[in-house]
């Protein structure tokens, strides 16, 4: 018999101080690898197995998005601006970059929403259950990086060899997306408009981002871009498989800290109040 | 905490809000609190709150079995879950030693698109069992559940008997220290009852500490040496099963709605020529009862005004228990024949020197009728009351009523 004694009592998290609060995170992350696993193969099955097209929907999305643009662009609609690469190719990868992010959010902001009747039935991580959710965008990544192959392929054209970089440059925004994941997970639990409102928001937000349009030069949109952590966690990774550069690297950075920050504050909330979901949701 | 103690669960307290907005913005509120380092302030009641578990304590030792039992919405299973950790008391503290298992509601987290063969890997790992576990039971867990070549079909297409049975064995399966159990075993067929059973008992034989939480006497009597009766949240009882049992049956009784109206009655021929006055259940000393222990002597004293001669009267009584099974006795089947005929007021007393019900609160009907049971003259449907507790030492739904014999051959 394991001799671990778990005692349950008000606020229980507060008594412990902030500190220890890091290793144990830790140490059920690491716990629960397996179930994190068998949680995201659950996930994925649920939202691909009754379907004909399944994953390859991860290739609808884009494509269609960009032709709209691209439509767009030729009728004078608007202007995506000066590219130096193929279009599509532009656009595929960032897409890509983008769907990393916001696929990811929206994922995992409703991840306990939708295993609601498990949580109030079994006591299990809770953060498995996020992680698993956010990690759903990984896929339907790799799926649009055959895609950006085939491109190349087409365009007769290569990526830099900087393009073994990706693993590493995506850290950040994924660490991003997982972090507010946590949170707004845990509010679109107790108060469902967050779902809602998340939806309306990354629409926004991808418009406002330089995504499928190259960065203006002048304008509102130029200064907000400026300030767009979102645009550098994306257009930096691109621009790194298609010209092998970083061009922005301060931007980068400051929203790399960013990132790092906002992941911390949000797992630490997520650690100190998931208790109380279960009774709420 | 003492070595041989296995779950200590001291003073506590659940609230639960009424309002669903209030809820919404109470929950928003103390994720707040809490962020800033603040307690959420839970000893208060804020508006719409109520307290669904009301200072709770009790103790159960390592191997030991306590049930839960009270009437709907009495918090059993607020208490359960808090066990499990799925809510966290508002007052006091539950300590635990080792790890918790839960029956109670299985299949929870089965994914209907996925087959058998992957559900109960994924339910495992959500139960907290390892990768190596799961491979080491998994057949085991396959021969329990019984489900054949089903095993790899969408868990969608499965009967709900295979869907509980799937479920019911990766859950026993996870080998806990601690098992909590809620009224999960009232599923599947006769013959997968039993097996669950003698899972359970090999179970506790192993040593595993085991909380019950049922609607049913008879189970809690048989699986649990202690128990514990609560109501409104609040704890009644606690101490051994058969006390418990019968202390909760006696407090029921007025609770237990009477569904059935003399209506029924009035639907009989008018004509009324006998009439029941009374019915009045007595101990040996003749003192009016409305509970007693099985297996003790019970004395039915019914009364009646017998307006016409009946030819070939018929007088009895039922005993209906609250799963709808009946136990009857009447003058027909004794063959009891009254000499003189049967005029003006009556008194027949009815004597059973052992009432070998099982525990349960029963209504009875007493029924005067003519040539046949069918052909009823006067009907009390479901008019009176008796409760049956528990014997004392009873092992069993009922004690046998036998007579021994032992020779030397």
């Amino acid at each position: 018999m394991s001799g671990i004694i778990s005692t349950y009592e008000p606020d229980n998290s507060l008594k412990k101080g902030y500190l220890s609060i890091f290793p144990e995170i830790w140490k059920e992350v690491k716990k629960n690898r397996w179930l994190i696993y068998q949680l995201f193969k659950r996930e994925f099955s649920a939202a691909y197995k009754q379907s004909f097209m399944g994953v390859l929907w991860a290739f609808i999305i884009p494509v269609v998005s960009i032709c709209v643009f691209m439509v767009l662009n030729q009728s004078g609609i608007l202007s995506i601006g000066d590219i130096r690469a193929p279009y599509p190719l532009y656009a595929v990868l960032g897409m890509a970059f983008w769907q990393l992010f916001s696929r990811g959010l929206v994922a995992s902001s409703s991840s306990l929403v939708n295993a609601g009747s498990m949580i109030v039935k079994i006591n299990f991580s809770k953060k498995s259950l996020v992680i698993a959710s956010a990690g759903q965008s990984i896929i339907s990544f790799l799926v649009q990086f055959v895609l950006v192959a085939i491109l190349f392929f087409y365009y007769h054209t290569a990526p830099s060899f900087t393009i073994v970089l990706i693993p590493l440059i995506v850290i950040p925004i994924m660490l991003l997306t997982l972090g507010l994941g946590f949170i707004l997970s845990l509010l679109n639990g107790i108060v469902r408009d967050i779902g809602n409102m998340l939806s309306i928001l990354m629409t926004f937000l991808m418009f406002l981002t330089p995504v499928l349009y190259a960065k203006p030069k002048t304008g509102i949109l130029a200064t907000v871009t400026n300030y767009n952590p979102l645009y550098y966690l994306i257009s930096v990774p691109r621009e790194l498989v298609l010209m092998g550069t970083i061009s922005e690297g301060a931007g980068f950075f400051f929203s790399t800290i960013l990132s790092v920050t906002v992941f911390v504050a949000c797992i630490l909330v997520f650690h100190l109040t998931e208790a109380r979901i279960a009774e709420r949701i | 905490m003492d070595d041989d103690t296995a779950i200590t669960v001291d003073h506590i307290s659940k609230k639960y809000c009424k309002s669903l907005k209030r809820s919404m913005l109470y929950g928003v509120v103390d994720i707040g609190r809490n962020t800033l380092g603040l307690s959420s302030l839970p000893q208060h009641l804020r508006k719409d709150e109520f307290w669904a578990v009301d200072d709770i304590s009790f103790e159960v030792k390592k191997g030991g079995t306590l049930g839960i039992i009270g009437p709907n919405g009495s918090g059993k299973s607020t208490l359960l879950k808090m066990l499990n950790g799925i809510f966290w008391p508002d007052k006091g503290k539950i300590a635990i030693k080792g790890r918790v298992g839960s029956l109670i509601e299985v299949g929870a987290g089965f994914h209907p698109l996925l087959t058998g063969r992957e559900n109960i890997y994924i339910n495992a790992a959500i139960l907290g069992m390892t990768r190596k576990e799961v491979d080491e039971q998994f057949n085991s867990i396959l021969e329990f559940a019984d489900i054949g070549n089903f095993i790899d079909t969408p868990v969608k297409f499965y009967s709900s008997g295979m869907f509980v049975r799937l479920g019911f064995s990766v859950a026993v399966h996870s080998d806990p220290d601690i098992l909590l159990i809620d009224e999960v075993l009232a599923v599947g067929d006769k013959d997968f009852q039993i097996k669950c059973y003698q899972k359970m008992y090999e179970i506790k034989k192993r040593g595993t500490t085991v909380i019950l939480v049922s609607h049913n006497e008879y189970t809690i009597c048989e699986q649990t040496e202690n128990c514990l009766y609560i109501n409104n949240g609040k704890m009644k009882f606690l101490g051994p099963s058969e006390e418990a049992i019968n202390i909760y049956i006696k407090e029921t009784l007025e609770h237990r709605r009477k569904d059935f109206t003399w209506e029924e009655t009035d639907k009989l021929p008018s004509s009324k020529k006998a009439e029941i006055i009374s019915l009045e259940f007595c101990d040996q000393n003749g003192d009016a009862i409305s509970f007693i222990e099985s297996g003790q002597e019970l004395h039915i004293i019914l009364e009646c005004i017998m307006r016409e001669e009946l030819h070939h009267p018929i007088f009895g009584v039922n005993f209906y228990d609250n799963s709808g099974f009946m136990y009857c006795t009447n003058s027909d089947y004794e063959n009891v024949s009254f000499e003189e005929p049967l005029l003006e007021k009556i008194r027949i007393t009815i004597t059973i020197p052992h009432l070998h019900l099982p525990t349960n609160n029963y209504f009875c009907s007493a029924i005067i009728a003519e040539e046949s049971v069918d052909n009823l003259i006067d009907w009390h449907n479901m008019a009176y009351r008796l409760v049956v507790g528990r014997a004392r030492k009873a092992r069993g739904a009922i004690k046998l009523p036998t007579q021994w014999e032992i020779n030397k051959t």
